[in-house]
């Protein structure tokens, strides 16, 4: 291939707008993509936070003699008690990371869970 | 055996460990019908023994303190997953007592000797005392921690003297001294060392015997008195305290002083009322007199060496015995030799620049096999070696009927192991194998050290 005709091809492409110059001879061929035809850029956003467990251990909603209902779709404020889990010799509490909508309620009461497993899922 | 027989079997144990020994202690748990429990950090998530056990929990972050030194956390998924005992393999908290006393207390029993005997052997100087009074042979030295008067106690001993720290291991805090116009510093030294690693920055004196041998004994104790030691390995190859090769029997004990090994040996882990399996490590000099250094309350990497000399399934044992299970094996049985045996271990490090650690990912995986070959290992091709551990990747053990066949036939493995992908210490266990020191058996435990020494003079 005629690599003097490459770099022409880019030097010229600096000068322009373009984005991708594709070139074919015989077959008569010839398609441009300016910049903002390209397509953008996939955004992941997600809306749900996860909290998930400190510690390996047991899943407690809230001490003996006390009540702490936690339903999907109710809304938590930044800070809010979401029960804790106990480990041998420590009980871990949990709170709410943001404020927003339970959306998901994965953990049950004396489940046993494993360190990093998501327990709830809170909606922004 | 005077005593009543209480044995209570194991249904579900785990293993308070990771990488290859995690393997080892599950793959007895499968041939002894007994559940595993795997535990992993989230750096482990793809380890092997993850996958072949029959339950993995997740027990913490990556760093080695917030999950496998983290006791809560081990107990607690102990608990959890109902298993009635735990496997604390080598390293990590094989050695501690506070583990051994929370898993005990959380009504589970744990795979290893007592807390108080943990406890009582890991201070170098009580396990001293203990060695003295059974008549065990000990290196001269301070007979205890050292006080102001150090340097009338290292004169007493006679230089060269080594300084050690009384919770030491693997080197740290421990320095030789050969001359008093040093000892100031070396003592300043060790200390700071000691306090640094340790918290605790207490040390005591010990002759320093020049050009020993690093000689060990296996042993194992059962709840009703009876122990049983081994052939010997030697373990003499060793850098900066840290064992590379291990070979038993010894290519300079004579059965003689076999004997004498383990006779000593038992006779100081009758004093200590020692359960479990354990190793007596002594320096041994050239004159073949040897002194007591240290018992390692645990099951060891090298541990292969000498179930391929013995034929026996130390883990098996070290299970049985936590059971309540009496000793079957007689002391003729245990001490007999049947075949010479090497370790080689294999780190992801590369030797040709100071041992310096290659976490990476394994592009190929092919280990050595064939005929008296064991290859105990975690890795796998596309395995990705995390930074956070320790850096052995695989323990190449070879049995063959003499020492020269047993050279040929380590040679051979090393040459046909391909490891892909990072530097591996292979080339530095070839290096070994054509010393000529090392070949005719002439190892004492600066060997390494002067191998190294004459690559440097050759660059």
């Amino acid at each position: 291939m005629d690599t003097k005709l490459i770099s022409d091809v880019t030097n010229w492409m600096k000068t322009t707008d373009l984005a991708e110059f594709c070139y074919e001879q015989n077959g008569n061929c010839i398609e441009i993509k300016t910049e903002e035809a390209l397509p953008e850029p996939a955004q992941y956003t997600c809306s749900l936070t996860a909290v998930t467990a400190p510690a390996v251990g047991i899943y407690h909603m809230a001490e003996k003699g006390k009540s702490l209902t936690l339903t999907e779709g109710q809304t938590v404020q930044e800070g809010d008690p979401l029960g804790w889990v106990e480990t041998v010799s420590k009980k871990h509490a949990l709170t709410a990371p943001v404020s927003g909508k339970l959306r998901k309620i994965i953990v049950q009461e004396g489940g046993v869970v494993e360190f990093g497993l998501p327990l709830f899922f809170i909606e922004k | 055996m005077r005593s009543l027989v209480n044995m209570t079997p194991f249904h579900k144990v785990l293993i308070a460990n990771r990488g290859e020994i995690a393997l080892r202690v599950i793959r007895t748990l499968k041939e002894m019908n007994i559940k595993s429990v795997a535990v992993y950090s989230e750096a482990d998530r793809n380890s092997l023994h993850v996958r072949m056990a029959d339950e993995a929990i997740c027990i913490g972050a990556a760093p080695s303190s917030l999950s496998y030194l983290d006791i809560d956390a081990l107990v607690t998924a102990a608990k959890v997953t109902h298993a009635d005992a735990v496997h604390p393999g080598y390293g990590f908290l094989s050695e501690n007592a506070d583990f051994a006393k929370a898993v005990t207390q959380a009504g589970m029993v744990f795979i290893g000797p007592s807390a108080q005997a943990i406890e009582m052997l890991g201070v170098k100087s009580t396990a001293r005392e203990i060695a003295m009074k059974a008549g065990v042979p000990i290196t001269p030295g301070s007979n205890g921690i050292v006080g102001k008067n150090y340097h009338a106690v290292a004169k007493k001993i006679g230089f060269p003297i080594m300084i050690k720290a009384t919770l030491g291991g693997g080197g740290k805090g421990m320095r030789a001294c050969f001359k008093e116009e040093d000892l100031d510093l070396m003592m300043k030294t060790a200390q700071g060392e000691a306090r640094a690693n340790f918290g605790d920055d207490r040390v005591y004196f010990e002759k320093l015997v020049l050009n020993p041998r690093h000689i060990e004994v296996q042993v194992a104790a059962d709840n009703y008195g009876n122990v049983v030691a081994f052939a010997e390995r030697d373990c003499s190859m060793q850098r900066r305290h840290q064992k590379l090769v291990e070979e038993s029997p010894s290519p300079f004990v004579d059965t003689k002083t076999r004997q004498k090994l383990q006779e000593a040996a038992a006779k100081l882990i009758k004093a200590a009322k020692y359960r479990g399996v354990g190793t007596v490590e002594f320096l041994m000099a050239p004159s073949k007199e040897f002194y007591f250094m240290e018992v390692n309350t645990r099951l060891q990497v090298e541990h292969p060496v000498t179930e391929a000399v013995c034929g026996q399934d130390l883990v098996k044992m070290q299970i049985q015995i936590a059971q309540g299970e009496p000793l079957t094996l007689t002391q003729a049985e245990a001490g007999k030799v049947r075949c010479y045996a090497i370790e080689h271990r294999i780190n992801a490090e590369d030797s040709a620049h100071n041992f310096m650690p290659c976490p990476g990912t394994l592009t190929e995986w092919i280990p050595a096999g064939g005929l008296g070959v064991r290859v105990d290992s975690h890795m796998y091709s596309g395995y990705t070696i995390p930074s956070y551990y320790d850096s052995l990747i695989a323990k190449l053990i070879v049995t063959a009927p003499s020492r020269e066949k047993l050279l040929k036939r380590s040679e051979r493995c090393l040459n046909e192991f391909v490891i892909g992908g990072v530097k591996t210490t292979i080339p530095f266990h070839q290096k070994i194998l054509a010393n000529e020191d090392f070949r005719r058996g002439n190892t004492d435990t600066g060997l390494i050290e002067r191998m190294m020494k004459q690559d440097e003079g050759k660059k």
